[in-house]
């Protein structure tokens, strides 16, 4: 088994896919990981490539571009587990092009099939539970804690959907912020946080939605287990209709 | 009136129109405007109920001169009334929508003076959000039968789906619950509407600047439970529905006693389990090629309360079975119980790769649970399958081991899409 180890970030486990694919080593015999730094660890360290990272990207596009949307919601998922499997759903990817998404009875494409899946599962969630605010100053806020990092195709959703109001959207997990100025869209973080005034009718709307909601279940059919298998309660904090609940 | 008291009457209201979809329709929104909408649908909160929550769903008016046994808002009713004038509509939807709250509006309405009355009210504040307030969103009007082909075409050009209900399963049961409602008066306005949405679509051919007319289509809905109609009937008459008035969907809705008629039965709680079912039969129609006939027949016509329709299909059919999994045709493995749309295709997509074990089936999110007693993987059952249907059916009930079989959590797959 060869056995190499990448830096931890995004761009370092890309490019070190890419320098193992060009190595020639059999990727179902090869395994990757995060280095430790610890004394009796074993492994070839690959330096990042930002270069050869974005080659890489840029081959795939070609080859397969449905992966290269995987491997955009696996990133979402931040997790640092799976680099084994997606060097060598990578592989494969290059061996059969967009048709390796089909290949669900591999154990290293579905595991990062299902973790692609699950970000985006989430990515489309918050277009709907996502609630903005209106702040005095006439901006608008929306506050989350989403499990992947989805705020930049989420800000573009919104961009494309509330284009003619003011908007921040933040991240308060990580402290990161996109903002649309009403024709361009930026991001950044924050590291200090506190939300500002809210402007006077938004106490009003608030109380108005949360009317609605409440009269609009009908009552001889209550199901709260319904209701939170698909709306679960880590998501209820920023809700505007679940508060004062 | 307050707003407040406005909303709570006029959504309480509305709660039992049971489309809430959103779906079925992508609109770029305007430079200057607010708003789109998106193929999927995006479904934005779930309420008490478990229902999705994704279009401001509210009646225009709950003042009604019609006295139809089954509704809440039937003239002889002691309930408190509310009408929203068109702006107060239109804010309301504006205000919801900037804060993400909803996809758009599902409006609706009693009828008082005449139902040309009502409907030019609705059409009014469908227009005025789309021209005054350049308003991107997705709109569902619920079309007034009797109101005139003109306004039917105005609104049809203003929202992204329009439907008009058929309430009952019947005309006899419409003239016995809701004598003032006529059956024409209701299939007229969906003929028109089929035949103008095919124009569209002609027209659009031609040119892409044609209007859209009604692009997400039309959609109706009945009340399940509150008449005799058979399961066999209700889904003939869906079928009917779908192929000859094209529709997109037909909603079922488990009759719910807000009134004490003698016309109506007395149930001690809606026939959700039986709603729940008709959607299941209702999905084998329009996406795995069942015939209302294959499922139910006039020995058998109301669908079976222990299992789902394709299940008990498959029950009465053992010489179909058992089915390889590596080898059937799409259309044969959407037969399989336990086997979806989605993991039909899956199949289909992995066995390109390599045959399917028993063990891919699993990583395929194949329902194993129902679908091994039915199926080979290159020539080996999942286990020595006992055919004798009485068998079978004891254990796709219990399950295999001492486990009780756990009381099904109801879903209703009608809510979206």
């Amino acid at each position: 088994m060869n056995k190499y180890l990448y830096d931890g970030t995004p761009e370092g486990l890309v490019s070190a896919i890419g320098a193992i694919l060009e190595s020639g080593d059999d990727p179902e015999k090869t395994v990757l990981g995060i280095r430790q730094d610890t004394l009796f660890e074993e492994g070839l360290f690959l330096r990042t490539d930002s270069a050869a990272a974005e080659a890489l990207f840029q081959r795939l596009r070609e080859r397969a571009p449905d992966a290269v949307q995987a491997l955009w919601y696996f990133t979402m998922a931040e997790t640092s587990e799976l680099e084994t499997s997606l060097l060598r759903y990578i592989a494969l990817a290059f061996e059969h092009g967009d048709r390796v998404n089909g290949y669900l009875t591999h154990p290293d494409v579905k595991a990062v099939v299902a973790i692609a899946r699950k970000a985006s599962r989430e990515l489309h969630r918050m277009k709907g539970l996502l609630r903005f605010e209106q702040l005095r100053d006439g901006t608008w806020l929306a506050r989350m804690e989403p499990d992947h990092n989805v705020i930049q195709p989420l800000a573009r959703h919104f961009s494309r959907r509330l284009r003619a109001q003011e908007w921040f959207i933040y991240d308060a997990r990580r402290h990161s912020a996109a903002h649309w100025d009403g024709r361009a869209l930026s991001f950044g973080t924050l590291e200090q946080f506190s939300r500002p005034e809210l402007s006077p009718e938004e106490q009003q709307v608030q109380q108005l939605w949360q009317t609605f909601f409440k009269t609009i279940a009908i009552p001889e059919r209550k199901n709260p287990r319904l209701q939170q298998s698909n709306m679960p309660a880590k998501y209820w904090k920023y809700l505007t209709e679940k508060q004062g609940e | 009136m307050e707003l407040q008291e406005k909303i709570t009457i006029l959504s309480g209201a509305a709660r039992y129109d049971a489309s809430c979809a959103s779906s079925g329709s992508s609109r770029e929104g305007s430079a200057c405007g607010v708003g789109n909408t998106s193929q999927g649908g995006i479904c934005h909160s779930w309420s008490d109920d478990g229902r999705c929550v994704s279009l401001l769903k509210i009646l225009l008016s709950n003042d009604c001169r019609y006295d139809c046994a089954y509704c809440v808002n039937r003239s002889s009713n002691p309930v408190p009334r509310a009408s929203f004038t068109a702006r107060e509509v239109v804010d309301l939807t504006m205000d919801f929508y900037r804060r993400n709250y909803i996809e758009g509006l599902f409006l609706s309405s009693a009828v008082n003076v005449s139902p040309d009355h009502t409907m030019e009210e609705m059409v009014r504040v469908a227009e005025m959000l789309r021209n005054e307030e350049r308003f991107g969103g997705y709109i569902h009007l619920k079309i007034i039968p009797g109101s005139s082909p003109e306004l039917i075409r105005r609104a049809g050009l203003a929202a992204d789906r329009i439907s008009v209900n058929i309430e009952l399963p019947s005309s006899e049961s419409l003239q016995r619950l809701a004598p003032q409602k006529k059956k024409e008066a209701i299939l007229a306005p969906m003929k028109l509407i089929g035949a103008e949405a095919g124009v569209s679509l002609v027209e659009r051919r031609k040119s892409r600047n044609a209007p859209r007319f009604a692009p997400a289509g039309q959609s109706t809905q009945m009340i399940i439970g509150a008449s005799p109609e058979t399961d066999l009937q209700i889904l003939q008459l869906s079928q009917g529905l779908y192929r000859k008035m094209n529709l997109k969907r037909v909603y079922y809705s488990a009759f719910v006693p807000v009134n004490d008629d003698n016309r109506l039965p007395v149930l001690s709680a809606p026939p959700l389990l039986r709603e729940h079912r008709l959607y299941q039969a209702d999905w084998l129609l329009r996406f795995y090629g069942f015939s209302p006939e294959e499922i139910l027949s006039d020995d058998a016509p109301n669908l079976d309360e222990s299992f789902d329709p394709k299940t008990a299909w498959a029950l009465r059919h053992p010489e179909f079975f058992p089915v390889e999994i590596n080898r059937a045709s799409y259309a044969t493995l959407l037969r399989v119980p336990g086997i979806g749309v989605v993991s039909a295709k899956r199949i289909i997509a992995a066995r390109r790769f390599a045959p399917v074990t028993h063990e891919g089936m699993k990583k395929i999110g194949v329902v194993m649970k129902r679908a091994k007693y039915f199926i080979t993987c290159s020539g080996r059952p999942f286990e020595k399958i006992d055919q004798q249907p009485a068998r079978l059916r004891q254990r796709l009930l219990l399950g295999d081991g001492s486990e009780q079989k756990q009381p099904r959590q109801l879903v209703l797959p009608g809510l979206f899409a």
